[in-house]
């Protein structure tokens, strides 16, 4: 289970003791705490063009976050906070990694109450940590959303991210490809929007699109070798396994239905989709139904 | 004349709480599907003017509770002063845009904020511009004659003048206005008058706490 400089147990456990220790908190301030869970098959975990390549697994995934609010006046309040979280693969276990946040948002509201327009600026910062420890890296995301609630049944938003995943250069296996393969910038751009069908349930549809480096785990082979920016050996799928970064072009969509039970939780289950065309015919898909627990306090 | 008017309002007060001269109504609300319907208005004005006098409106107050308004409906009468106090450990900014009662309470926590006075009958919608799923309802009432229905989807307003009423519903999920839910009922002194109602309700639909946006809510 070691990581790098700082094995994950001692990394999540120290997260753990943050975020539980402001727990009593939360008490005294305008603190908002939550927890979730995800359970989610991907059936193309490598990001693989090939059948004998891909690999599929099962991934149970926990968060639990907390953020303090500050409204600044009737339009503006800046949210600060972070979350904890963790990931573990059914079969891929050097994938199993915990991860620390820090966030930071600004927030405008054109006007009072629910239906007002928003348009919302964040930043974070994450530390992931691997039980293969290759895959170690620190993630900065800089995020500008906006939208706004039509009514009661509908609300709609979209996003747009840029994210740099900063990871370890590994040993060079190639003299014309960088090791730096698990690093990757990208551009996200997200639209979303949920339709209440009554007090309780509501079904969301998400589109999205990215551009930026992929990175795609493989047996070795000319047409993704022809393509890579980066190579480097990839363990945590076998011996043979390598990871090649490409840059390429996703699009995809989720679309689920959540059901909250008590007024605090929230029942999910989805479906994704999504396709990514990189250079030279390294194409791939994935498709990943999932459930989910959201608690907010 | 002001002072007949108090003496009046006086003799109607003294008349009103002694035993045995005033009459009781009682009644059940339920909707289509025959479920008994909680957080009904009773509204009982009557047909005799002189019958609706009544002295100062109470003060009264609607609290916030785990990020909801508590209680979700309150009937008050016109003129009546309302706080807002916060049980919350976060801070509300509650405002409304209704017609009846447009207001804002910056942010606060506790007892801080000043109360609202609900001078001008009709339905008065609440939300916090902090906590978007929060709504609640002021249902300012024109007669002093007013009742809210509990899970039982019962209610009672006792002490009233006998005579002709008009009563009528009011629900924030009824479908169509109040005043199709008008009737005229005689009250009398001897027994309570027992009613009941049935009113279309459409399905309840509110802004979910829990949503994908995650803290775009906040």
């Amino acid at each position: 289970m070691q990581c790098g400089r700082v094995p994950a147990t001692t990394l999540g456990a120290f997260a753990a003791v943050i975020a539980l220790g402001a727990m009593p908190y939360t008490a005294h301030g305008d603190w908002v705490p939550g927890a979730d869970l995800s359970l989610r098959h991907d059936n193309n975990v490598g990001n693989a063009q090939a059948p004998p390549d891909i690999v599929a697994d099962t991934i149970l995934g926990a968060r639990l976050s907390i953020y303090q609010l500050f409204p600044l006046d009737d339009s503006y309040s800046v949210t600060v906070g972070g979350d904890l979280r963790g990931e573990s693969f059914h079969t891929l276990t050097g994938l199993d990694n915990v991860s620390v946040a820090g966030i930071m948002a600004l927030k405008k509201k054109w006007g009072l109450g629910a239906f007002a327009p928003w348009a919302r600026s964040g930043v974070s910062v994450a530390r992931s940590s691997y039980d293969d420890s290759y895959r170690n890296a620190w993630v900065y995301r800089v995020t500008l959303a906006a939208g706004r609630r039509i009514d009661e049944r509908w609300n709609l938003w979209a996003e747009y991210a840029y994210e740099r995943r900063a990871a370890g250069a590994q040993a060079r296996i190639d003299p014309e490809l960088s090791g730096d393969a698990f690093s990757q910038d990208s551009h996200n751009l997200g639209a979303n929007l949920e339709y209440s069908l009554n007090e309780s349930t509501f079904l969301a549809l998400a589109l999205s699109a990215r551009h930026g480096d992929v990175v795609s785990t493989t047996h070795p082979n000319l047409q993704i070798y022809s393509a890579s920016l980066a190579l480097a050996e990839d363990p945590a799928f076998g011996p043979e396994a390598y990871a090649y970064r490409l840059t390429g072009t996703t699009y995809g969509f989720r679309a689920g239905m959540n059901y909250s039970p008590t007024p605090h939780s929230l029942f999910g289950c989805g479906f994704a989709r999504w396709e990514t065309h990189a250079e030279y015919g390294n194409d791939y898909t994935k498709s990943m139904p999932e459930i989910t627990w959201d608690y907010r306090f | 004349m002001r002072k007949l008017f108090t003496a009046a309002a006086a003799l109607a007060l003294l008349w009103r709480a002694a035993p045995g001269v005033a009459a009781e109504l009682r009644v059940l609300v339920k909707d289509h599907h025959g479920r008994l319907v909680a957080d009904a208005v009773v509204l009982a004005t009557p047909l005799e003017p002189k019958n609706a006098l009544h002295a100062k409106p109470p003060a009264d107050a609607v609290d916030q509770v785990d990020k909801q308004f508590v209680p979700y409906v309150k009937a008050v009468f016109a003129g009546s002063k309302v706080w807002f106090p916060n049980s919350d450990h976060v801070r509300h900014q509650v405002y409304s845009f209704s017609p009846a009662k447009r207001f804002e309470l910056p942010l606060y926590g506790g007892t801080e904020a000043p109360p609202v006075v609900f001078d001008k009958p009709g339905v008065v919608v609440l939300g916090c511009n902090i906590h978007d799923w929060m709504v609640g309802y002021v249902y300012v009432s024109e007669t002093p004659f007013f009742a809210k229905t509990e899970g039982s989807g019962t209610a009672t307003i006792d002490n009233l003048p006998p005579g002709e009423y008009t009563v009528r519903i009011w629900h924030p999920d009824m479908e169509g206005s109040e005043q199709t839910t008008s009737r005229r009922v005689t009250l009398n002194i001897d027994a309570p008058t027992s009613a009941v109602w049935q009113v279309g309700l459409k399905p309840a639909l509110r802004v979910p706490r829990v949503s994908g946006a995650g803290s775009a809510g906040y």
